[in-house]
């Protein structure tokens, strides 16, 4: 039947040159594709603005005080979106793992909500918390929290039953054998699920924003289509992604394998 | 069926015998799976006293991880009774280290970090726990290393790490399940050296399960056979070799001599257990 494959670790660093070499080129592709079609004129008026003219607003957007109040108030949203999922994610997933009993009763149910669009509990989300910050951080919460109880649970049925079993025989308490057991464990599942939340709690918050609200990302993205003022937008889509990936980065290099302290 | 009278050693009666300070007493495991009970254990009778290095012995399967699980207090035995100092145990025992057969460094600490462990749940200051771990790291020759990751040590490293991380709990009575299995005979030689001299220097009193005669037989006090399914006691030998001893020790006569009774006992029972393996195998064709 299946033969056993082994599988080769290349090293990375020598192709690294060729990979960012490629990632400049499309990027340097997608650039000039976009000049040409501003330039020619085909598409409605600033539907695609010169980069020349979003590199404008953009600078003018960084230096105005006003998009960093709401800049300030949708990052806050993220955060405390991110801080409410996750932890109820983490608790969820702790207790899913840990009972074969409770997994099996409730993993169906997270996994059939889990890539349901939370934007449809966003009129629950008002009723409940209100128009202000309250409604975006929950939908927030909502996405980020389905992410990481789902890949908590899966890391805690991964854990090595050795370890469970050395502390078992160190007669550790309930509560270290999480913090110094379960919870170490399970690190990389965690933080990818919290990745993956990130994201998501991203997307809840200013979906939630463009929605119905007076301050923040979402709102000034939609005032700016409001006033067609595409230049602005893509510049405040650029800051969005700009800060997205830097924290993905930044989540990221906290997965990567321990080594040898120097 | 299994009569313990045949056993050439007497059952251990706690209060006749106060230097024994562990008992193992009539314990007997049967596992129920699905469309079967397996008996893995099967009313085994023995005693280790203070200080003594025994080793018990069996051929693949006969229920050695199983016993070693019961006595450290992971797995409740279906019926039967093991006693530190006279008490029977309900649990882990915080007298009894183990050292288990699979795998179990904390690939997130340090060989330090691992080897501090067991003082760190107990509350002992990040000062005298690092320094007490160094000195067991040193004990296991891995002084240089206490700053690696396990996943930067050799699988010979690794397992000096899981017996350095149960030493450092001192416990009474050290319980090692086939702590050299997955190595190579010439580590597995060293490494049995270095585990018999800390034996020595600390009067450890040591359970060690194996299945290699002449691990046994090198450093142990007393030897305790178990036949092969169910795993019973079949025999206890007594090693009169002179300490302090080290793997030099196996081109001696007397120690031939030893490995020679013991592989008579054990052939009976790898063989059965090989026609047993073929038979199921030619019934399932
Ligand atoms: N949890 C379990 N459920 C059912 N059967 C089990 C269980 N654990 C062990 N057994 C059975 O009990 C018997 C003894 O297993 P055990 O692991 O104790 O053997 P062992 O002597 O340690 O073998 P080895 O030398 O290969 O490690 C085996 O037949 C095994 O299939
Ligand atoms: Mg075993």
């Amino acid at each position: 039947m299946a033969e056993t494959r082994t599988i080769v670790a290349l090293p990375i660093t020598p192709r690294l040159g060729a990979v960012m070499r490629l990632r400049l080129f499309l990027i340097l592709g997608v650039l000039i594709m976009w000049e040409a079609t501003a330039a020619s004129g085909l598409l409605f008026r600033d539907v695609v603005p010169s980069s020349v003219t979003v590199v404008r607003a953009l600078v003018r957007l960084l230096i105005d005080p006003d998009f960093w109040g709401n800049f300030g108030v949708t990052a806050g949203e993220v955060l405390a979106a991110l801080a409410i999922g996750a932890t109820a994610g983490l608790a969820a997933g702790l207790l899913l793992g840990a009972s074969r009993f409770l997994g099996r009763a409730y993993e169906p149910y997270l996994n059939s909500l889990a890539p349901t669009p939370k934007i449809i509990f966003f009129p629950v989300m008002i009723m409940a918390f209100g128009v202000y910050a309250g409604s975006k951080v929950a939908m927030g919460a909502l996405s980020a929290f389905f992410p990481v109880a789902l890949s908590t649970a899966g890391g805690m049925r991964e854990v090595d039953a050795a370890l469970v079993k050395v502390g078992r025989s160190f007669r550790l308490s309930t509560w270290q054998m999480v913090t110094k057991i379960y919870l170490p464990a399970i690190r990389v599942p965690v933080l990818n699920g919290m990745r993956l939340g990130f994201g998501v709690a991203v997307i809840g918050v200013l979906l939630a924003e463009t929605k119905l609200s007076n301050q923040g990302l979402g709102y000034l993205v939609m005032q700016a289509y409001a006033r067609f003022d595409m230049p602005q937008m893509y510049a405040i889509l650029l800051v969005v992604f700009a800060v997205a990936v830097a924290l993905n980065a930044g989540l990221g290099r906290l997965t990567e394998p321990r080594h040898r302290r120097t | 069926m299994s009569d313990p009278t045949v056993v050439p050693w007497p059952r251990p009666v706690s209060a006749a015998r106060p230097e024994s300070v562990l008992t193992v007493d009539d314990i007997l495991v049967r596992f129920q799976t699905r469309d079967a009970s397996v008996t893995a254990v099967d009313r085994m009778t023995f005693d280790v006293r203070h200080g003594e290095f025994i080793s018990v012995i069996g051929p693949s399967g006969c229920g050695k991880s199983t016993l070693f699980n019961v006595i450290g207090g992971l797995i409740t035995p279906t019926s039967g009774l093991v006693t530190v100092a006279g008490e029977p145990i309900r649990g882990p025992h915080p007298a009894i280290g183990m050292v288990f057969q699979e795998e179990s460094t904390f690939p997130w600490r340090t060989v330090l970090d691992n080897v501090a462990f067991p003082l760190e749940v107990r509350g002992v200051s990040r000062r005298v726990r690092l320094e007490k771990a160094r000195d067991v790291v040193a004990m296991v020759g891995l002084t240089g290393f206490e700053g690696h990751y396990p996943s930067e040590l050799s699988g010979g490293m690794r397992q000096r790490v899981s017996i350095a991380r149960t030493l450092a709990s001192e416990p009474k009575i050290l319980l090692m399940d086939e702590p050299f299995a997955a190595l190579d005979e010439q580590t597995r030689l060293l490494l049995g050296d270095k585990v018999l001299q800390i034996q020595q220097t600390l009067k450890q009193t040591t359970l060690l399960i194996t299945h290699s005669i002449t691990e046994a037989v090198q450093l142990s006090d007393r030897v305790v056979v178990m036949s092969y399914r169910p795993g019973r006691l079949k025999r206890i030998v007594d090693i009169d070799l002179p300490h302090p001893r080290t793997s030099e020790i196996m081109t001696s006569d007397a120690f031939g001599h030893y490995v020679a009774e013991i592989w008579g006992d054990l052939r009976d029972e790898a063989s059965r257990g090989m026609a047993e393996a073929e038979a199921s195998r030619g019934a399932r064709t």
